[in-house]
């Protein structure tokens, strides 16, 4: 307090004279807290009557040594103030808050189990995508060392364009540790193939890579036995597996300097064995070897032109990661990668932690991927929340009236008007309080079924403080967002008009309340639309003739001792009676993504490098994927030549612009080949890709990649029996594995269709919620119009009638909601499909359906009130009155 | 008989703030005591004993209205409540048992 305040003279006072200022001032703030208002004012008076009775320096006096006397600087509060003043959050107030949320929640509750379970609902599904993302963003977080950790890519330009490859030349690793002085530590990371390990009789198949020996010192993956520095030190060490360790020695302690032998050819001794790596990590592999031997292994990797492995590094902690890039980008400029080569290769890094959300390619960037998945749910997620906020926010504005009385008497005796906003926000925010108790509930339980759909291992982490605060985040912020406008709307109304008469709404509030169904059915509508167009996609991916027949085809990988005995594999299995053809192919039947730039022909562009697609192929090949000639034959053995001959797809006739394709000469590399057949267009990628210009030689006299099998249909499973009798016994040393064409190729459209079924889930779900607050304002509008549903039937209506008069203020809604929200889902969804090489096209039928299909559950959900009010006795309705 | 503790000073501003009794705060006993008895009590000591008295329930207190004069600064008026007048009266009976049973010589000694 001020001290000047108490210089104003006494009553009696004759001169303008005050106590001393630093007593009052001791009084104002050191005296006992209960008493301090009227011993301020007790001591003005005392020290008036002083002064006159004793004279300026005796009051004085007086005054400063009972005012030392008065204080009481150690005392607390202790009496009630018989006047408290007002404020909105005394214990008083607060109980009368909650006893009336309670007694409005009691009330009706209809009501309140709409927006209890629509808000839980809208949480629920926000929670669990929330721990979707969770989990998406965990992956490879685990490293220690996961921000200086990077992955090299190159943008090859050629010919004006840009590409960007993943993979990149097998000696970079050692060179960019070399010349680059920031960077520490690098490895390469070749492809995780399966192949074939024995410990004595004990025979596994298990995921192989290669590795330098920085890879353990880099990455955090843990070591049970060995250590990181000594793990690939060796061009004879193996690092494997907890599982792997099991499955050969029992145990990893067992295994630690044993040998185990590798694709039958090569001995290898056990220096290490790490954890078995989790679903969170990019890179997955039972065991590594060092780089070193790949090399030894595949000569062709010291080349600069290869392309095979991924390169990564870690930066040293002080680098800027910016200069590195600079340094890095000219770096193969000095190496004679691209000689006379028409193009130039340039490096480019991307931080490690990028890897798996981020690992498409898009011209020359890294971008996109599994993020784009991570968005759209959180869009999802975020849309169905507000939902379930609209119905709140609906049901609450338009049963206001209910309440109106209460704000009104509430503003008489003085409530102002920040006091009711809090109420009702600290109402809605009980609900949403209730609704999250019961989203967690809703949570845990539906927890299993949303792991298998996803494939995933998530699990609510009751135990991280994080997890808390996120729920309760999102309480306070659907609270906030739900309770908002009914907040400011029932605070804002006048009580002299609340008090006097009904309520009439005015025309924005309405307005504001019919936008927000709009806007919610316009959500349901874009969900609708979406999930249609999703299932229709991926139906079509895979029910497309891809221009070979995919059913009952069969393939596993040639190894081991296949190399060499192809031909009596071939025999052999010709002669099981459920066995049609025999072929074999390098690559798969389902995806063959390889390329080479080596194709000339006369009249070729040596600035347009053109890429095909190389397939060796055995005899029978047409016949076995039922392919179809566009001219000229197949590979057959009765032409010698063929082994320089070539067949090329439709599309590679046209990028070469031949007219007479069948026997032309072209250039592959420095030797020339001849085309003897062209094939119909064939998929050999997933409909992701375009069809590429497919060049396939005759690859019969080394026989690579898988041997392909046409089977008869219906005698599955015996065949099989036979085919793995023979591979056993032809090559004992290697367990028998195959595929089925038709399940790898539909497994290139896994996150497609759970996306889709996703999809379909949340728009059920949206449409569910939307309807909940649909009903809820049925019921209320009936609830609201029952006198003159009475008086119309009186007067002759018919119940027909009836219910459509109710249900036509809400279709009209409906309708304007279809309106707009179709052609944002036809823009959402046509970004969606530019993903794919061949898309359905969006036809008008799916926005018409998604509208129909709105519209019935819309007309279903208010049917249920409006026929209820419509054969309601007008006689109980006007009895009333 | 239960003894009622009413020390000497307790029990004169009691008494005044019963003869003031609708004008009883801190103040007007203070002045009140200074004139009717001639004592010297400092104002500090009368707000302490009205704070005691309150405490021990022999008054109750209570806010008045704001006031134009002392800074707006409400006053807190006093009251004797019926434990505080029974407690009077008792001491008053006590000492009239006292003096009624003094002999006559003994009276007359005193300038009765």
């Amino acid at each position: 307090m001020n001290p000047k305040q108490h210089a104003d003279p006494g009553p009696a006072g004759p001169r303008p004279v005050g106590p001393p200022r630093w007593a009052a001032w001791l009084l104002s703030r050191w005296s006992h807290p209960d008493a301090r208002e009227e011993l301020q004012g007790d001591m003005l008076e005392m020290y008036a009557w002083w002064l006159q009775s004793l004279g300026k320096r005796a009051a004085d006096r007086k005054y400063a040594l009972t005012a030392l006397r008065l204080m009481r600087p150690l005392a607390r509060p202790k009496r009630a103030t018989d006047y408290s003043e007002t404020y909105s959050f005394s214990p008083a107030m607060i109980h009368n808050y909650f006893k009336i949320a309670f007694r409005n929640l009691l009330k009706s509750k209809t009501f309140s189990a709409i927006n209890v379970f629509g808000l839980a609902l809208g949480m629920a599904c926000s929670l669990m995508i929330m721990l979707w993302i969770r989990d998406e963003r965990a992956v490879d977080a685990f490293h220690t060392n996961k921000d200086q950790l990077y992955r090299i890519y190159m943008r090859e330009y050629f010919s004006g364009k840009v590409q960007a490859v993943i993979w990149t030349p097998g000696p970079l690793a050692e060179e960019l540790k070399k010349s680059v002085p920031e960077i520490e530590m690098t490895t390469p990371f070749s492809w995780t193939n399966q192949h074939t390990f024995s410990v004595g009789s004990k025979i596994h198949k298990q995921a192989a890579n290669w590795a330098s020996s920085d890879f353990f010192k880099m990455f955090s993956y843990k070591l049970l036995q060995g250590t990181a520095e000594g793990a690939l030190r060796d061009r004879g060490n193996i690092a494997i597996s907890r599982k792997m360790a099991g499955a050969f020695f029992g145990t990893p302690e067992a295994a630690i300097g044993k040998a185990i032998r590798f694709d039958n050819r090569k001995e290898m001794t056990v220096s290490a064995v790490f954890e078995d790596i989790g679903a969170n990590s990019t890179l997955q592999f039972d065991c590594l070897m060092t780089w070193d031997a790949y090399v030894d292994d595949n000569g062709w990797a010291k080349d600069w032109g290869s392309t095979d492995p991924l390169t990564f590094f870690k930066l040293r902690k002080d680098a800027d990661p910016a200069k590195v890039q600079a340094k890095m980008l000219h770096l193969l400029d000095k190496t004679n990668r691209d000689g006379g080569k028409p193009y130039k290769t340039q490096l480019a890094m991307q931080p490690f932690q990028e890897y798996y959300l981020n690992g498409n390619i898009k011209g020359d960037k890294m971008d996109g991927g599994r993020i784009e998945y991570v968005q759209l749910f959180t869009f999802v997620a975020v849309f169905i929340l507000l939902i379930a906020c609209i119905n709140f926010m609906n049901l609450a504005t338009a049963r206001s009236a209910r309440r109106a009385k209460e704000v009104g008497v509430r503003k008489v005796v003085g409530a102002m008007r920040s006091m009711l906003a809090g109420q009702f926000m600290g109402e809605a925010l009980l609900i949403a309080g209730l609704s999250a108790v019961l989203a967690v509930l809703l949570v845990a339980l539906l927890l299993p079924a949303f792991n298998s759909l996803t494939s995933k291992q998530m699990a609510l982490p009751w135990s991280q403080p994080s997890f808390w605060g996120v729920i309760v985040g999102l309480l306070v912020a659907t609270g906030l967002l739900a309770g908002s406008y009914p907040a400011l709307f029932l605070s804002s109304l006048n009580p002299v008009r609340i008090l006097k008469g009904a309520l009439k709404f005015d025309s924005s509030s309405v307005w504001v309340r019919q936008g927000l169904v709009v806007f919610q059915f316009g959500l349901s509508v874009i969900l609708i639309v979406g999930m249609i167009i999703i299932y229709r996609q991926v139906g079509f991916v895979q029910s497309k003739n891809l221009g070979f027949d995919r059913e009952n085809l069969v393939y596993f990988p040639i190894e081991g001792e296949l190399f060499n005995k192809f031909n009596l594999l071939k025999e052999q299995l010709t002669q099981i009676p459920g066995v049609k053809q025999v072929s074999h192919m390098t690559a798969t039947p389902a995806s063959n993504g390889n390329g080479t730039e080596g194709i000339t022909w006369p009249g070729s562009d040596p600035n347009d490098q053109v890429r095909f697609t190389p397939v060796g192929i055995g005899y029978d090949f047409t016949k076995t994927m039922n392919l179809k000639m566009a001219g000229g034959r197949d590979f057959s053995k009765e032409f010698p030549t063929d082994s320089s001959g070539v067949l090329v797809n439709e599309t590679a006739v046209k990028v070469m612009g031949l007219k007479e394709p069948v026997g032309r000469e072209i250039n592959w590399g420095r030797s020339k080949v001849r085309i003897v057949g062209v094939l119909k267009d064939f998929h050999f990628q997933s409909l992701h890709n375009a069809i590429r210009p497919l060049i396939a030689y005759l690859g019969a006299r080394e026989p690579q990649g898988s041997v392909v099998i046409r089977i008869q249909a219906g005698k599955t499973p015996e065949t099989l029996d036979a085919i793995e009798r023979i591979c056993r016994k032809l090559n004992p040393a290697v367990p028998f594995t195959y595929a089925f064409t038709d399940q790898e190729y539909a497994r290139q459209y896994q996150s497609e269709q759970i996306v889709g079924k996703l999809a379909g889930y949340f728009a059920f779900l949206a449409i569910f919620i939307s309807c909940l607050g649909l009903f809820g304002l049925a019921t209320f509008t009936a609830e609201q119009r029952t006198r003159e549903i009475g008086v119309r039937k009186v007067l002759g209506a018919s119940v027909a009638g009836i219910v459509g008069l109710l249900s036509k203020d809400f279709l009209k809604l409906v309708l304007m909601a279809i309106v707009l929200a179709s052609p944002v889902a036809w823009y959402i969804m046509k970004q969606w499909l530019q993903g794919f090489a061949y898309q359905i096209d969006i036809e008008w039928w799916m926005f018409a359906l998604a509208g129909v299909v709105a519209v019935l559950i819309a007309v279903f959900t208010i049917s249920f009130q409006s026929v209820k009010a419509a054969m309601m006795n007008p006689v109980r309705s006007l009895r009333s009155e | 008989m239960k003894r009622t503790f009413l020390g000497e000073l307790e029990e004169v501003i009691l008494l005044t703030v019963a003869v003031l009794a609708e004008e009883a705060y801190a103040v007007t006993v203070a002045q009140e005591l200074d004139q009717k008895t001639g004592r010297a009590v400092g104002f500090s000591t009368v707000h302490t004993t009205l704070q005691r008295l309150e405490e021990k329930g022999y008054l109750s207190s209570e806010m008045g209205g704001a006031t134009a004069e002392r800074g707006g600064r409400r006053k807190r008026f006093f009251r004797v409540t019926a434990f505080g007048r029974k407690a009077l009266r008792d001491v008053k009976e006590a000492r009239e048992t006292l003096w009624n049973a003094m002999s006559p010589q003994t009276l007359q000694l005193m300038g009765n």
